[in-house]
């Protein structure tokens, strides 16, 4: 399975980028600040270690090695394309 | 949504806005500072020091990574990003960020292929996608971004990639926080400690803090309400007279931080000597370089860099905004000369910058406060 391929894992931050040139980016830079943002994952490949992940800005590849094990429906706090802190599932309302 | 809607309550924020009123004594000062740049684009966003009493006073910390990165790096990256047959990857706010001649944005402009990535990994694909040209990522970041890059060299070893370089530019957050406390013109009062660094890091290395220097550390998260209720909790600290790191993000932060995460960075990465942050001048074992290990992998290495250290513009006050000495509306170019769209300093050019922060959102409650 190839992650990349199916998403396109640039689209969260061309969402977030497409302005830059005039500094219209108002949430924060979510690259290379000290922020990061909370996803959901739709799908692993446990063999490359990635996972697809999906938050309200759209859907990216993320590197999981440093929150396994994990699994689709959880959620994950993730920084320049990698995952840094497991943050449990979403519980069904 | 969860971690979200509760945390910007604004019930629930009014009544912690009361209970900081109840702890502040008239006639005292109190100055905290937010380490973390991500806290001072929420503490702008949300309005929050329009909560807080006259008399507490946030200051701005040094932590935006782009703001402290300083000219002659940008000018060392600019080399490497002329070379023949390069193709030079940086985050999306690094490209504004001016040099002593030039931004990235304007060096591409005029033919140099440098690309905007949104992680260490998108350059990795940019190098498999290129077997035939160098890709080099210029690495930024604290303690949050460096294990995104270590897990990038990682995998480019293993996977045996030999044309994806990096320039790292990687900073530790310990160190300038010891040379804030350090230096003589400073006086605070408590910090609202990073939270995503924390995540990595853990919050035990912060213990020096209240240990050695006397002043309190509360760990925060990002959302209006966990700003608010670390500064209560800090002045609830000062109102006690207790003097303790505290962790007001314990849904994200572990005392120990990301173990897997420090051990990559321990194998990838070594402390450099000393590395210069913009307005702090030289700090001993601040910043990361890649371990001999990765020798291989180190654009420093494979390009000659002209390593010359270039003289912040006289105007620009980013250094004392960096130290919370002034505030970034009384910064001499503040909002004239320096904008978002020409920055001249690095704290305008990030949008985590306080002058970016304070020119987006602050400037309107100053005027009002000025009318």
């Amino acid at each position: 399975m190839n992650l990349s391929a199916a998403t396109g894992s640039a689209s969260v931050a061309a969402a977030r980028y497409q302005s830059s040139a005039t500094c219209e980016v108002i949430d924060g830079c979510i690259t290379c600040g000290d922020t990061a943002v909370e996803m959901e994952i739709v799908r692993i490949d446990h063999a490359r270690e990635l996972a697809l992940c999906e938050c309200d800005a759209g859907r990216e590849t993320v590197e999981i090695a440093l929150v396994a094990p994990v699994a689709v429906g959880d959620r994950l706090l993730v920084h320049a394309g990698t995952a840094i802190a497991h943050l449990g599932r979403e519980e069904a309302a | 949504m969860r971690f979200v809607d509760e945390f910007r309550d604004a019930e629930l924020g009014r009544a912690v806005s009361a209970r900081i009123l109840s702890l502040v004594e008239p006639g005292e000062h109190y100055k905290l500072m937010e380490v973390c740049g991500g806290h001072t684009h929420s503490i702008y966003k949300y309005g929050i020091d329009d909560l807080l009493p006259e008399n507490v006073e946030l200051v701005h910390g040094p932590g935006c990574p782009v703001c402290v990165i300083p000219m002659g790096r940008v000018d060392d990256g600019m080399a490497i990003a002329r070379q023949d047959g390069v193709i030079f990857t940086c985050f999306g706010d690094m490209m504004r960020v001016p040099g002593s001649e030039q931004t990235f944005l304007e060096a591409k402009a005029e033919g140099a292929d440098i690309r905007m990535v949104y992680s260490p990994l998108d350059a990795l694909r940019l190098a498999k996608a290129n077997p035939d040209r160098k890709v080099v990522f210029f690495a930024i970041g604290f303690e949050t971004t460096a294990p995104s890059t270590a897990l990038t060299l990682k995998r480019a070893k293993a996977e045996g990639i030999e044309n994806f370089l990096c320039m790292c530019n990687h900073v530790t957050i310990v160190p300038p926080l010891r040379a804030l406390l350090d230096s003589p013109d400073m006086r605070l009062d408590g910090f609202i400690g990073p939270g995503h660094v924390s995540t990595v890091v853990g919050v035990r290395p912060f213990e020096f803090i209240p240990a050695d220097y006397g002043k309190p550390l509360v760990t925060s998260g990002f959302e209006p309400l966990d700003i608010l209720h670390s500064i209560e909790m800090i002045l609830e600290q000062i109102a006690d007279g207790r003097c303790e790191l505290e962790n007001q993000y314990k849904r994200v932060v572990p005392y120990e931080g990301n173990v897997a995460a420090l051990k990559v960075m321990s194998e990838v990465f070594e402390l450099r000597p000393h590395f210069e942050w913009r307005g702090l001048g030289f700090i001993s074992q601040s910043a990361l370089r890649l371990s001999d290990a990765y020798a291989d992998f180190d654009a420093e290495l494979h390009y000659e860099v002209p390593g010359v250290r270039v003289a912040d513009p006289k105007a620009c006050q980013c250094g004392e905004v960096l130290k919370g000495v002034i505030k970034p509306w009384e910064c001499k170019v503040f909002g004239t000369a320096c904008t978002p769209e020409h920055a001249i300093g690095t704290c305008m050019v990030s949008p985590e910058g306080a002058c970016a922060a304070y020119y987006n959102y602050g400037r309107f409650a100053r005027e009002k406060e000025l009318v």
